[in-house]
Formats: C-alpha cells, structure tokens, sequence
C-alpha cells in the first residue's frame, strides 16, 4: 500500500473519533507546550545573561577582592614560608589580617604576566546625596574609581548621556548613574549634568558617635541607561568620584577591589593573569573572572531549564500511555475491520503502519499546536517573572525559540506517539483474519 | 484443458476447543476448475465455515494438501497467505464495508492495497460499480444502501483486482427475497462472463442456482453433483 495511501487511511480513523482523538491529541499539546515554553524562557534567560548580564561584568577583567577563598585560604599557612618579597602582607599570615591597599595596582603590570594590561582600585562606600534642592536620596553605592581607567574597562556602560565624563578629573567632579539623574526613568530629575550635589557618609569608625561625613560637587556626567544590573561595572543607581577624591572623603587607603584589565578575555588569558595574580599576592586574595561568573551561571541555567523541561517530559510520557491507551480501544473496536482488510489483502506491516500512521498523524498535530501553545505559554510566563522578579533592575525576559527547540519538540512528540503506538499497532497485525472476521 | 483453480487433497483441520481437539473437517477432497460455478451445501456445524476459511486462504489446513491456483498454501507463511488473499474475491454475509468509507472508496480500498495509482484506482472502482449497477450510488455510504446494494459494492469489491475466483459466504444471507434475487442474477451474469464462484451457504434453494453443488456433512464430503 502506498504511504499516502496509508496515511489518508490513518485520518479517516482519526476523523471517525473526533473527541477521543481531540483528547488524546490535548495530551501531547500539553507535553510538547510545557517542554517548549520551558526551554524557551531558559534560552531567553541565557540571553539575558549572556547579554545584558555581562554589559556590567566585562569579561576582559579579573576582580580582586581582599580575603582567600576557601580552599586556597586554609592552605594558605602551610604554603607560605618565605616571607613577603614585595612587602605585601607576609606569607602565612591569616588572610584576615591581609589588607588591600589600592596603591597595590602598581605593581599589577604586564611585567607580572603579559595577559595583563593595566590595573586599578576602586573604593566604595554606601551613603546618600543631596541635590541643590535639598531633597535627599539613598546611594548604593559611591564609587571611588579613576575615571579612565574605568571608561576604559567598561567602555560600553562607563559613557555619559549628558555632560563629558573627565578623564583627567578634579576633585569635585561627580559622575551619576541614569537613575539617580532621573531615579524613575520619566523626566523627573533629581539632578541634570552641571548640578550640584552633597554627598555624605555617616562614619561609625573613627569615634565612639557616628559622624556625618560630607563633600559638596558638580555632577559632570550622567551615564547612559545601562539596564541590567551591575555587578562591578557602571550602574545606573551608581555614584562616581575620583579615586583620590575617595580615598580622603572615606578617610581610607584600603580598596574595595582592584580591577585588573587584560589584553583579551580568552580562557588562557583570563587563567594565566589569574595564576600570575594568586603568586603576586601569595593566595590571600580572591579573585573572580567575569567571564567564569557568567559561564557558571548560563550552566546553571541551562541545567535547570533541562531539568524543569526532563519533568515536562514526564508529562509528555502520561500523554503517551493515553495513546496506547486510546489505540489499544480503537483496536477492538476496529477487530472486524482488520479482518475485512487481511481478507483484502493486506499485509501484516501495512496494518502496523495503519495504526502507526494514526499515532504519528496524533504527534504530529499535537507537536505543532504544542509548539504553537508553548510559544505563546512561554511569553505570558516570561512577562509575569519580569514583573515579579526585575523590578527596577531594567533586566529584560524574552523567551526564545530556536529551530532545535521547534524540531526537537516536534520529533520529541511524534517519537513519544508512535513509540507508545507500537504494542497496540503490533497487536492489530497480529490479529488472524479468521478471528478477526469472526468478531462482533 | 481443465484449469484448477482450488485443489484440496485429503484435507483436514483440527480445531482445540480448549482442551478438547474437533475435527472440523475430516479429509476432503475436492477440485475446482477454471470459470465453475460452485455452491457448498451444508448445515450449520457441518464444516463448511471451516472449509470457506481454507479456500479463502484465510486458515491453514491442520493436514492434507490444499493448492490455490497451483499453490499448497500449507507451506506458506503469513505473509505469502497474504499474497494468495489478493487472488481472491471475497463476498460476506454481512457485507463487510467500511462504514466511513462510500462505495466508490470502498471498492478504491482493494485497489489501494494492491497499490494501484490514483488514477488508476478511480477509474477502476468506477466502471466496476457501474458494472453492478450502482453507477449513480458511488458517493453513497454504506448505510445510505439498502442490504442488496450493499452486496452489489461488496461484490464489486471483490472484482477490482480480477480474482482466480470468487468466495462467497451466504451472499444473500441478509437480504431480503425480491433483492436477493437481483444479486443472484448478477452473480450467474458474473459466472457467464468467465468468473470462477465458489459459493457457501445453507440454503438448498440459491444452492441450486450454481452449476454444481457440493454437500457437506460432519467434516467430510457427502456428495458433488451437477445441477
């Protein structure tokens, strides 16, 4: 018999039933649309993560932070000896003691390791500002940073939308993240580029009582809106001062971080500056890569959207057993049938791909209004967790479907409704024709 | 000259109705040539059921040798069964059709699976149910026909792929008399026309209408006469 043939033979069984077979054809759509919906949030996460994510998290830098990590830490005692050559720290000592002072970037150089271009220091501190107005708002985080080094680590987001950043800046030069300028993104500015602001601290450390620490300045810049959110780079609720300017108003020497800038951010480069780091520093730093910090999250992601999607196949399995369910009905019902058609002369695996044809006619529907179903499911979920989970940090969900999702759904469906078509389609080219003709 | 068509030797079949063997048929022998009009005559019980199902290829004999257009089909497999079925016409009491299917698909359906082409198939199932006379009831359903009707697009089912010969089980069993007939007219026309009928049923009357009569009684033959 031929294929065509065959397959219209399949419909008109299919068209017969058109309930039981709707339902059955329900239970791959909900499969395939979970599976597909799934998948495409997690590719649309893996975007996100990859695109708006690593904006704030150049992966051409490496981040130094005080303090060992933990394995690197508790050997650090037995590793030592020897004592500081360069006079940081000294070896062996607890890493709690070890202090990074920011004039260290001077010694992080390409003469350390050649995956290295430059270095620099940031220093923060959390604290408010105050526009010429009076009205106060709260600051994350006030950043001491040199602002060329820092444009040129983070050029796409260290940029200014109003007034010019100064590479070569004075002490009460201010630059101010997009939302702090305007801190609900509608026109409502707290401060415009030229302004003046005070900034302030409240100093729990030099005395028995607090202290209000405060400097006044002009805001130079207003960044760009950078979305997202930031991790060392440029944010938009982001407070910029020169890295001099910090070290006085904060009263310290001690940075929060050291950036170090490499030549590239290939994994040989990233790992060679890294080891060359960890000497320079006798292990009492930790370091982070960006590009590590990324990669681990979309693994991360990606693993968790292959679980989530492994139990939406599960569900794809009960649809399954609902289309062996369902053939196994049609094949007594249709025994007779069966008989008239071997009495006719049909072969045993025209027969099996009679019933074949049905359930793969099943998967095939069931696929594409699954995909079309996941597709749309993907969007509706993508917009409630940008609603719930983003709010203010600008990152963006959408779901995306690439051409493997879509045809390995759609294989997946299929797959699943023949697969589970197979005992039911067996049994029916088994029948004998003289019991099958004999049946009521 | 003699062409045999069906040639059963010393065949017998052994049914286990649970544990218990029946012997339904007990050695027959039978031939049946080239253009015969054959009807086999018996009441229920008699083995005659069981001797449609070996000629029509659809059961294997339990012993004794029975050839198909020169073919022991003892010997053969599933498959090859299959392949002798395609040989045969078969007319069933109950008419058999498919219910979704109209008559025209029908009678497509037999072509279908001796994969004739589109065109071909059309064509075909057309002219043969204008041959029966249903030439303007070809896009009617099965239930949309009355009962001789019905046998008609059976019949003419059984005609699309030019059998060895026809099989035919109580063909106008489920019919009643006046379209009985219009149907046994139409199978003698079918047999004057050089189409070989082999014929069950248990009525002596439409029996008589065919050229010979076998008559069988508990598993053997018990006589074959011309009529």
């Amino acid at each position: 018999m031929k294929t065509r043939d065959i397959f219209s033979y399949s419909f008109s069984a299919i068209k017969l039933r058109k309930l039981r077979a709707s339902l059955t054809i329900l239970g791959v759509v909900i499969g395939i649309a979970a599976i597909v919906a799934l998948l495409s949030i997690t590719q649309g996460m893996t975007y996100t993560i990859q695109n708006q994510l690593s904006q704030g998290l150049a992966t051409d830098t490496l981040i130094v932070t005080p303090g060992s990590s933990g394995g690197l830490g508790g050997d650090g005692g037995g590793f030592g000896g020897g004592g500081g050559g360069n006079g940081i720290g000294s070896a062996g000592a607890p890493s709690s003691n070890f202090v990074l002072y920011a004039n260290y970037t001077d010694g992080i150089n390409s003469t350390l390791s050649p995956s290295i271009q430059s270095a620099f220091a940031i220093i923060t501190q959390g604290g408010y500002i105050q526009n010429a107005g009076g009205s106060t708002r709260t600051v994350n985080t006030i950043t001491g940073v040199d602002f060329a080094s820092y444009a040129n680590a983070y050029g796409t987001t260290f940029k200014a939308a109003q007034g010019t950043i100064p590479l070569d800046a004075s002490d009460d030069e201010i630059v101010v993240g997009a939302r702090v300028a305007d801190p609900r993104l509608n026109g409502t500015t707290f401060v415009a580029a030229g302004g003046s602001v005070t900034l302030s601290w409240v100093n729990f450390t030099s005395q028995l009582s607090a202290i209000n620490e405060t400097m006044t300045g002009t805001v130079t810049a207003v960044l760009d809106g950078i979305g997202g959110f930031s991790f060392v780079g440029p944010s938009d609720t982001g407070v910029y001062i020169p890295l001099q300017t910090a070290e006085r108003f904060f009263g310290t020497d001690q940075a929060s971080m050291i950036i170090v800038k490499l030549v590239n951010s290939d994994n040989a480069t990233v790992a060679a500056a890294e080891k060359a780091l960890n000497t320079y520093f006798q292990n009492q730093v930790t370091i982070i890569s960006p590009s590590a910090v990324i990669g681990l999250l979309t693994t991360i992601i990606n693993i968790l959207g292959l679980f989530v999607s492994g139990i939406a196949a599960i569900s794809l399995l009960v649809a399954g057993i609902g289309i062996m369910n369902i053939m196994i009905v049609s094949l007594i019902e249709r025994t007779r049938e069966i008989g008239i058609l071997k009495a006719l002369g049909m072969k045993s695996r025209t027969v099996l791909g009679l019933f074949l044809g049905e359930s793969f006619i099943i998967g095939l529907i069931g696929g594409i209004l699954g995909i079309i179903a996941g597709w749309a499911l993907g969007r509706v979920v993508a917009v409630v967790v940008e609603r719930l989970f983003s709010v203010g940090s600008g990152l963006t969900l959408t779901p995306i479907l690439t051409p493997l999702v879509v045809f390995g759904a759609l294989a997946f469906g299929i797959g699943v409704s023949v697969i589970f078509a197979l005992y039911p389609a067996w049994r029916a080219s088994k029948l004998k024709p003289v019991d099958a003709l004999r049946y009521e | 000259m003699s062409v045999l068509v069906v040639e059963a030797v010393n065949l017998k079949k052994t049914y286990m109705l649970g544990k218990v063997p029946v012997d339904a048929l007990r050695g027959v022998n039978l031939k049946v040539e080239k253009g015969d009009f054959l009807s086999i005559l018996g009441p229920s019980g008699s083995g005659k059921s069981t001797l449609l199902n070996l000629i029509g290829a659809l059961d294997k004999p339990t012993d004794g040798k029975l050839l198909i257009d020169g073919v022991d089909i003892s010997t053969l497999n599933d498959n090859q069964l299959t392949d002798i079925r395609r040989k045969i016409g078969f007319v069933f009491q109950f008419f058999n059709l498919i219910p979704r299917f109209t008559a025209l698909e029908n009678v497509e359906l037999a072509l279908s699976i001796a994969d004739v082409s589109k065109a071909e198939k059309t064509k075909r199932a057309t002219e043969l149910l204008q041959t029966v006379g249903l030439g303007d009831r070809m896009k009617h359903k099965p239930a949309e026909l009355s009962g001789g009707q019905q046998q008609r697009v059976a019949i003419a089912r059984a005609l699309a792929n030019s059998p060895r010969f026809m099989l035919m089980d109580e063909p106008t069993g489920n019919i009643d008399s006046k379209t009985a007939q219009e149907v046994i007219d139409l199978i003698r026309k079918l047999n004057e026309d050089g189409v070989t009928i082999i014929m069950v049923t248990h009525d002596q009357h439409l029996a008589k209408e065919a050229k010979r009569t076998v008559q069988v009684f508990d598993g053997t033959i018990l006589s074959d006469l011309v009529n």
